[in-house]
């Protein structure tokens, strides 16, 4: 399909649960992975660190460098002791970047060849070669490429804030050299791969629930609504739930089962002292994850204990070969998407969510999300609200939702809820084709003529495009202009100098505005 | 993406002239431009219009829609569709989605636009109420 002349963007997502990577131009992704990642203070371990498995605060205390991660499924899916799962991502926001540089690097990984020699002393009967070459590619996991010469593109959060923007592009450009990077709101993506420009995107994640409207490519950023129910809270409410009817979930690690005979299995069970509180609650997720995808289904019409009371059950396998039946938390459990107030009922959850008065559900988001915006668009934004990420693409949740808004939607206004019809291509939520789009190829042409016109100064260059029309300042700075979307603006990063540069493409013509005043007097460039 | 000059001829034409009644515009991928697929003739309806969209494919398309007024005066509206099936390839859905902005900035004089993911968002119900703004 590509031709050869194209070198493939890299898209990256870095999502609260997962991290998803591939090339641009492909329809799923290439590497997808839990984003927790395994650490191991490489000093002595002492165990009141243990309790602080989610606080983001504990991280910063905790000297860098002296621990060691492990990031990825397989090395996350192996037991370590003393490996605590920590996630760099909190409230939407990433809050140890060193940790992000290990997921990145895990996913992309640089090119890297660590030879190693062996040397192999006899013992063994056929006689090798003394000397074996071994090579072994550090961290080429994922996607086995070299960051230098693909052009790059994240999906950011759309309450990203410039300062993480920035922190991106620094590590980027300066640890993986990239060509090209570009920043995208992971709304904007979602919506331009259902091929509309104007949209209303429900992301449904693992750690929040975003309902942000998407107006002609840009997020309209002061009616961007979240919750923090998202996937992995309705899976906390579901292990819960079950560990209070007394059925708790064995984690993988604890348990070995063998075939005594055939078609029969033991299961013995095994002690780790030393696995922390966090690994196991990463383990139990993992299986509890996994009975929230396969049996549980939002109901039709708000959930009630009574009328749910005497619903069949329905039987899930658990790795440990014992099966449990699963009944109304079927529905109970997604049913909090929709009225987070019945996290109350949940056993060891009360107190889960303590802004619980702020929290509401998926329609009335929705509804005051469309209300914040102009009166013109609600109509459309009505008609086209899109479902994205994890969490929505659970039964039933599009049928609901179309219906709980028609209830409560005015008069006239069309509700039309879209879901792609691929469940895999709604779990990640960024499709990746958006290196082909005009203004990322735009963009990758402007870059070229900024470097041969500043070969000697530009060093390091970010390309951002403000992405939402109001709220993002940058864009404020130079407000003369027309805040349009051909507008591009370039940060010309160097050691010596910070100039911004403009670029009209319309106009094709370059204006250099130098921020600093002790860069050197370098004006208006016409050779653009 | 670059347009090709047919497609603003053929507009101009659309719209001034009269000549078309409807103009289906398609993205030529491999010379990244929009070019024209189809034009209709004025005596053509909605009919012939929505049938030559591709079910399975994105397209842009323009159309001039004659109307009479509750006042009985002749009237007619240039609607702008953007149409991008729920079962085109999610890179063509992309491209038509990103290149819109810049494609509809050449078309000057365009008064409806709308969106359509199935034929339902754009049968002539919605276009009538859209008619009123």
């Amino acid at each position: 399909m590509y031709g050869g002349d194209e070198v493939s963007a890299i898209v990256v997502d870095l999502g609260f649960h997962t991290c998803k990577a591939g090339y641009a131009g492909e329809d799923a992704p290439k590497a997808v992975f839990p984003s927790e990642v395994g650490s191991i203070d490489q000093m002595e371990v002492d165990d009141t660190d243990k309790s602080d498995k989610n606080s983001g605060s504990a991280l910063d205390s905790k000297s860098k460098g002296k621990r060691k991660l492990y990031v990825g499924s397989q090395d996350m899916g192996f037991r370590r002791d003393h490996m605590e799962v920590l996630s760099p991502i909190k409230d939407g926001i990433v809050v140890d970047w060193d940790m992000v540089e290990n997921i990145w690097d895990h996913a992309l990984s640089s090119y890297k060849l660590n030879i190693i020699y062996l040397t192999c002393y006899g013992a063994i009967s056929v006689p090798p070669p003394n000397i074996k070459l071994k090579i072994l590619l550090t961290g080429r996991k994922c996607l086995l490429i070299d960051p230098k010469e693909h052009p790059m593109l994240l999906a950011e959060p759309c309450f990203n804030t410039q300062l993480q923007r920035e922190k991106s592009a620094e590590i980027m450009f300066e640890k993986y050299q990239v060509p090209a990077l570009f920043l995208a709101k992971n709304a904007v993506l979602t919506s331009f791969a259902s091929g509309r420009a104007t949209s209303l995107v429900v992301d449904s994640g693992g750690g929040s629930t975003t309902v942000a409207p998407v107006h002609d490519g840009y997020v309209l950023q002061k009616a961007v609504a979240t919750s923090p129910v998202g996937g992995e809270f309705l899976t906390d409410c579901l292990l819960k739930s079950l560990e209070h009817k007394g059925l708790p979930i064995k984690p993988r690690y604890a348990f070995k089962r063998k075939e005594i005979r055939p078609g029969e299995f033991q299961v013995v069970d095994l002690d780790f002292p030393n696995t922390t509180e966090s690994y196991k609650l990463y383990s139990q997720r993992v299986i509890v994850g996994d009975i929230k995808e396969c049996v549980c289904r939002v109901p039709d019409t708000p959930y009630d204990e009574t009328s749910y009371s005497n619903i069949p059950m329905t039987p899930y396998e658990l790795p440990d070969g014992q099966t449990i039946e699963i009944g109304a938390d079927r529905f109970k459990i997604p049913d909090v998407l929709f009225n987070p107030s019945l996290v109350q009922t949940i056993p060891g959850m009360e107190n889960s969510l303590e802004t619980l008065s702020f929290v509401r559900g998926l329609p009335q988001m929705v509804i005051e999300s469309i209300n914040k915006c102009d009166v013109d668009i609600r109509r459309e934004l009505f008609s086209s609200i899109l479902l994205a990420g994890g969490t929505a693409s659970m039964q039933q949740l599009k049928e609901r939702l179309e219906k709980d808004l028609l209830e409560e939607t005015p008069q006239a206004a069309r509700v039309k809820v879209l879901a792609s019809g691929n469940a895999t291509e709604r779990r990640f939520r960024v499709p990746l084709v958006y290196y082909n789009c005009n203004r990322f190829r735009l963009m990758l042409e402007t870059n070229l003529s900024v470097n041969t016109a500043f070969g000697s100064v530009g060093a390091y260059w970010h390309l951002l495009v403000p992405s939402s029309k109001c709220g993002s300042p940058s864009l404020s700075e130079f407000s003369c202009l027309s805040p349009h979307a051909l507008l591009l603006q370039i940060y010309i990063y160097s050691r010596f100098i910070n100039l911004y540069a403009v670029v009209m493409t319309g106009m094709k013509s370059m204006e250099l505005l130098i921020s600093n005043a002790n860069a050197p007097n370098m004006l208006s460039c016409s050779t653009y | 993406m670059a347009v090709h000059d047919d497609c603003k001829l053929r507009f101009l034409e659309l719209k001034a002239k009269r000549t078309h009644r409807f103009i289906v515009f398609r993205i030529e991928e491999k010379q990244k431009q929009v070019i024209v697929e189809k034009v209709g003739e004025p005596d053509q309806n909605y009919e012939d219009f929505t049938a030559s969209l591709p079910p399975n494919e994105c397209r842009y398309a323009v159309y001039d829609f004659d109307y009479v007024t509750a006042e009985n005066c002749q009237k007619s509206r240039i609607f702008f569709i953007a149409w991008s099936p729920d079962t085109a390839r999610v890179r063509s859905k992309m491209i038509y989605a990103s290149s819109k902005d810049r494609f509809k900035r050449e078309m000057d004089g365009i008064q409806v636009e709308l969106q359509a993911t199935d034929p339902t968002e754009m049968d002539l119900d919605v276009i009538k109420s859209r008619l009123s703004k």
